[in-house]
């Protein structure tokens, strides 16, 4: 995910990555890692110590100042078979939720212009 | 576009629900496709590629299944559904040697696009009793690894995709090109670092992706150096 600073808020830090701060700690799907430290005095997410406790790599373009934190690493890609409340835009620009379509099958696929 | 639409066309009232997404960093690329098949199915733009991270896409055409439940019943897979008119073309010695590579290249990939349409329309009829449902820990398991390292290589990805977007393309290519060395096998990252220095923008995609200048190769060479066209895009296992 993207960052300007090293902090951000709980909401889009689990938008953007599945993972979010409950009393066990962080968790995605059935599983918790032990985080006490996730969470700065402002409630907002400690992005270093997310970055430690989850694997996630964090680079930083020195010259611009803008930083990307990378997914959990060292398992598998997929730790939870829930899919994650994704948002993306239709041609024209307008949101669509992927979770408008729980009831039905859905089989998502990815292709390029390249 | 045009074989996915169909699908949908062909399952919707069976409750399935084909949504294809378009890995572009210019929307504008994917935009004329889209318009040209006319989509009835959701057909939304991924412009930082973050699908790759949620679900572990690393080249096109890939695709998970979803279940009404919201969950995955399989992980991220090759997904064709159409034999590609290239399997079948007979090589001509007169054209360009590196059309006639890459198309030895393309002739080597493994075509399962027949079983994997049949594996669909099986899941749609039969839900979680298709043997090509998988239980959720096969899913888990069956997803790819992800060491430190492709990890490391989505987030350089990103970084370079929001710096070119502010205008910064030599910041960019700078961060694509560790993406790159870090997940040699994520396809997504090269083909559209490439696909910017390769096609004039407002052109269709020039898919040789002769990067020479900027990166130091081609999408031929690199398919030759990460094992060949039978290895380019892995066949969905089928297996139950």
């Amino acid at each position: 995910m993207l960052l300007d600073s090293l902090t951000t808020t709980p909401e889009m830090f689990t938008a953007r990555t599945g993972w979010s701060v409950r009393p066990e700690g962080l968790c995605k799907g059935d599983r918790c890692v032990p985080a006490p430290d996730a969470l700065t005095d402002d409630g907002l997410i400690n992005i270093e110590a997310v970055a430690q406790h989850l694997a996630m790599p964090l680079v930083t373009d020195e010259e611009s100042g803008w930083r990307a934190l990378g997914p959990e690493s060292g398992g598998s890609t997929l730790t939870t078979t829930e899919v994650p409340d994704l948002t993306l835009p239709d041609a024209d620009g307008n949101p669509f939720r992927l979770r408008s379509l729980l009831g039905r099958k859905v089989l998502l696929v990815a292709w390029a212009s390249w | 576009m045009p074989g996915w639409q169909a699908l949908h066309n062909e399952l919707a009232d069976s409750g399935l629900t084909v949504v294809t997404v378009a890995l572009d960093l210019d929307p504008d690329q994917a935009t004329p496709w889209i318009a040209k098949a006319e989509p009835t199915h959701p057909s939304l733009i991924d412009s930082t590629h973050v699908i790759n991270e949620l679900f572990g896409i690393r080249n096109v055409p890939m695709a998970v299944w979803i279940d009404e439940s919201g969950h995955l019943v399989r992980p991220a897979e090759a997904a064709s559904i159409e034999r590609s008119p290239f399997l079948d073309i007979d090589i001509d010695d007169s054209w360009p040697e590196r059309i006639q590579q890459s198309l030895v290249e393309i002739k080597k990939m493994p075509d399962s696009s027949a079983d994997y349409r049949a594996a669909i329309v099986d899941w749609v009829e039969n839900g979680a009793d298709s043997p090509f449902s998988l239980r959720a820990d096969e899913v888990v398991r069956r997803s790819a690894g992800r060491p430190a390292e492709h990890s490391a290589a989505a987030a350089c990805f990103e970084l370079g995709q929001h710096l070119h977007a502010l205008g910064d393309h030599d910041a960019a290519v700078d961060w694509w090109k560790q993406a790159h060395a870090l997940h040699p096998e994520n396809w997504t990252y090269k083909r559209q670092a490439w696909t910017i220095e390769t096609t004039p923008p407002g052109q269709p995609s020039d898919l040789q992706q002769v990067a020479t200048e900027t990166y130091g190769t081609t999408w031929l060479d690199d398919v030759l150096e990460t094992g060949g066209g039978a290895v380019y895009n892995t066949t969905p296992d089928l297996t139950a």
